[in-house]
């Protein structure tokens, strides 16, 4: 990597005086730097070199405070980065406070960085606790919520940043405090066609809030209704019945002909993730029970190619159709497991996901074998980085 | 009433008015009769206030009344004063008398923002229970204008578009006011009402849409059974009024479509009956039988195609005769039927043993205002001689120059 007196001359180059043209061959140089695992590790060790950039996210010129950013993003998407940047470079209370203005032009890449802070539950709590000191959970669910808040900004990435956050229990209990209206706000972001990360961000939120097991009935019930915003995505424009239209929950009743299904198959994945989840108890089995979600579920089954969405969804139908729990196990979560059984359980969780792997492979293959020649498309996992 | 006790130390004139009482009868006392009724004359305890403030009868009330509006008074305090007046019809329910006051306190334009967002408010409230919903949403719209974040106008505007039915917009005011008051019960139930209720608007917007694709496709179908057939619907000359029988019209039907529903559904004669295809792909008529001899007719409500009239007949002349049928001739045997071609005034026979839907295939069959009618006379009857002068007699079995 490079020297001292090379780094030395680096930090010299960053200050706010430099000619800009130096600056910005310097910011650009640092930038390339933090594409990498190595450039980031060596970073971490300068300080002083990140305090330099992170001043620089106030110059004049847009394009430095541009690479800045994105310097910062790559570094917070590295997890051996965050202690320096939170504790010593202090990013988090003036991000905050630039996120909040409706006029930031960086917002975008705020929340990028924000989110990545945020994967890992150490740092998690503390943005949290930042967060709440300077503006509160509240203003960010509003900020998320509000159209068009910053005309030069979408907010799509507070959608991870919320759904990371409800990791922790002190953020689940903010969303779903029952005093006031916040999860209500994000259940119509499930069928939020223009952003997928918006989508996945409050659906993993969704999930997330889903954990807990004692306020299944109070999501289900009329105060949140949480189940055909959950649903929604999953359904089809397959004609049902009118018997089985009349069962459903209003907002799956008559779906038009030109109804398309979630997307992305992790999306689905955690949505079916999140209707298992509530037929833990078995008033939220009941629920769906009741509300006839079977025949949602049978399209979705003939519909959906992907094998691991297709076990995840066929758990669901499971219990939907199958018996009640015997006394003493209606809450499935709160099942005590014994160890051997646990054992051979996992054992056999690991091998249907071996089993699913080969299943896909042979898919791919075939699929393969059909078009020869076109390219499989890089999925692009969202791994933060800017390059 | 006198008393007793006289101050001695007083030197107004007040030791000699006392004295008065000593002497003197109370004059204008309250009588045993009518104390109650005077009673309600004093304003301070009049229970309600009168419709209408007669200075004779109550001058005090009158000169009350005088003081509050004195234009005299700087505009806030006249305001306050009205918003008063206005408060007290309203807890009367004298909703109408309330907005006039409330009315009248906008109109002195005081400045006091908190004043008009009061008055503003108040208005949209005894609006809303008038059920002017348009005017308490402009009211309440107002008030929130100067004042973002009052509550009471943020709850009477979500109110008020729940009412009219805009509840897209009913969710807009409960989350504007929920950033304000995150904690407000009222505002949590409106918005969760007003929730429930777009969803199921929308919900029925979406089943109202099927329905009438279904019956958009029903329609097709039916009238490509008629043309396959090669049965001729004849086109009405004069414009039906709109909405006359067709309730389930959908605006955008091809004319083909409108032709069939302007023909096909309510004649005079007919009870709304119209054609349909049955399940298994088979067309029933409703079918007008016309007994000119007579001036009688017979109305078949679901005539199938496949039936021929022999069966029909056998039933309607079968076990009694019609009533009208006096001269006891109208046995089935005795009746020959025919349809006619107005245009060519011309009459086809009708063999009874044919079916129905061979009858309408026949080249010069139209089927008028959607009921095919068949005239029944009996045969060589002097009746039918005379009915036959002008006209040509055809055999439908005979002419070899009718196609099918």
């Amino acid at each position: 990597m490079l020297s001292e007196t090379e780094a030395a001359e680096l930090l010299s180059f960053l200050s706010p005086e430099t000619r800009p043209d130096v600056k910005g061959q310097t910011t650009e140089y640092i930038l390339g730097m933090s594409g990498n695992r190595d450039g980031c590790r060596f970073l971490r060790s300068k300080a002083d070199l990140l305090h330099a950039v992170f001043a620089l996210t106030s110059d004049p010129s847009i394009a430095i405070v541009k690479d800045c950013y994105h310097i910062l993003i790559n570094l917070s998407a590295d997890e051996t980065l965050h202690q320096v940047l939170v504790a010593d470079v202090k990013v988090l209370p003036v991000l905050l406070k630039k996120l909040l203005d409706p006029e930031y032009v960086f917002a975008d890449q705020i929340c990028s960085i924000l989110s990545n802070l945020t994967r890992h539950t150490k740092t998690c709590k503390t943005v949290l606790k930042v967060l709440q000191e300077e503006a509160g959970l509240s203003q960010l669910v509003t900020i998320f919520c509000t159209e068009g808040y910053n005309k030069k900004a979408n907010f799509h990435y507070l959608g991870p940043l919320l759904s990371n956050l409800t990791q922790l229990p002190e953020a689940r209990d903010y969303m779903m405090d029952k005093d006031r209206c916040v999860i209500q706000r994000l259940l119509p972001f499930t069928q939020y066609q223009a952003s997928v990360v918006r989508r996945g961000g409050v659906v993993g939120t969704l999930r997330n809030c889903c954990f807990d097991h004692a306020r299944h009935e109070w999501l289900l019930s009329d105060a949140v209704d949480i189940l055909p915003f959950l649903l929604l995505p999953l359904a089809g424009p397959e004609e049902l019945t009118e018997e089985e239209n009349e069962g459903l929950p209003v907002d799956l009743q008559y779906l038009p002909e030109d109804k398309k299904r979630e997307d992305d198959p992790d999306i689905r994945k955690m949505l079916l993730e999140t209707l298992l989840l509530l037929t833990a108890t078995g008033g939220g089995r009941n629920a769906l029970k009741d509300k006839s979600v079977y025949p949602i579920m049978r399209e979705f089954h003939r519909w959906e190619k992907d094998v691991h969405v297709t076990a995840a969804c066929e758990k669901l139908v499971q219990v939907l159709i199958g018996d009640e729990p015997e006394q003493g196990m209606e809450n499935l979560m709160e099942v005590d497991i014994p160890e051997d059984v646990e054992v051979k359980l996992k054992e056999a969780d690991v091998k249907e996901q071996e089993e699913l792997e080969k299943e896909q492979e042979e898919m791919r293959q075939e699929e393969e074998k059909k078009k020869s020649d076109a390219p499989g498309t890089d999925k692009g996992q969202d791994d933060g980085l800017t390059r | 009433m006198a008393s007793k006790e006289v101050q001695h130390d007083s030197d107004d004139g007040m030791d000699e008015f006392m004295d008065k009482f000593k002497t003197q009868n109370y004059k204008n006392a309250f009588s045993e009769d009518n104390w109650e009724e005077e009673f309600d004359r004093i304003p301070m305890f009049m229970k309600k206030a009168p419709e209408e403030i007669d200075p004779q009868k109550y001058p005090e009330l009158a000169c009350l009344q005088a003081i509050l509006h004195d234009e005299d008074r700087p505009p806030e305090e006249q305001a306050k004063g009205l918003k008063d007046e206005g408060n007290a019809y309203f807890k009367e329910k004298n909703y109408q008398k309330a907005i006039l006051s409330y009315t009248a306190g906008l109109k002195k334009k005081c400045g006091d923002q908190e004043l008009d967002t009061v008055l503003l408010t108040n208005r949209a409230a005894a609006h809303f229970y008038l059920g002017n919903m348009r005017s308490a949403y402009n009211d309440a719209a107002a008030a929130k204008k100067i004042k973002p974040e009052h509550l009471k106008a943020l709850i009477r505007g979500a109110q008020s578009c729940i009412e009219l039915r805009n509840f897209s917009e009913a969710v807009q005011w409960c989350d504007e006011g929920l950033k304000a008051h995150p904690t407000d019960k009222k505002l949590q139930e409106l918005r969760a009402a007003a929730d429930k209720h777009k969803r199921a608007k929308e919900r029925d917007a979406r089943k109202a849409k099927i329905k009438q694709k279904k019956l958009l496709a029903e329609k097709e179908a039916l009238l490509a059974a008629i043309k396959d057939r090669g049965i001729k619907l004849l086109q009405s000359v004069k414009p039906r009024p709109s909405g006359s029988n067709s309730e389930d019209e959908d605006e955008g039907s091809s004319a083909a479509i409108s032709q069939l529903s302007l023909d096909g559904l309510g004649s005079q004669e007919a009870t709304g009956a119209q054609v349909f295809l049955d399940e298994q792909g088979s067309l029933h008529w409703p079918v007008l039988f016309l007994y000119p001899e007579h001036q009688q007719t017979d109305f078949i409500s679901a005539f199938s195609e496949k039936d021929c009239f022999l069966d029909h007949l056998a039933i309607m002349f079968g076990e009694e005769l019609p009533p009208w049928d006096t001269d006891r001739k109208y046995h089935p045997n005795n009746l020959q039927l025919y349809f006619e071609d107005e245009e060519k005034d011309t009459l086809y026979q009708v063999n009874q043993e044919t079916s129905l839907l061979h009858a309408l295939q026949h080249k010069r069959f139209f089927v008028k205002s959607g009921t095919p009618s068949f005239i029944v006379l009996v045969k060589i009857s002097s009746f039918s001689k005379q009915f036959f002068t002008g006209k040509t007699i055809r055999n439908t079995m005979e002419d070899s120059s009718l196609l099918w």
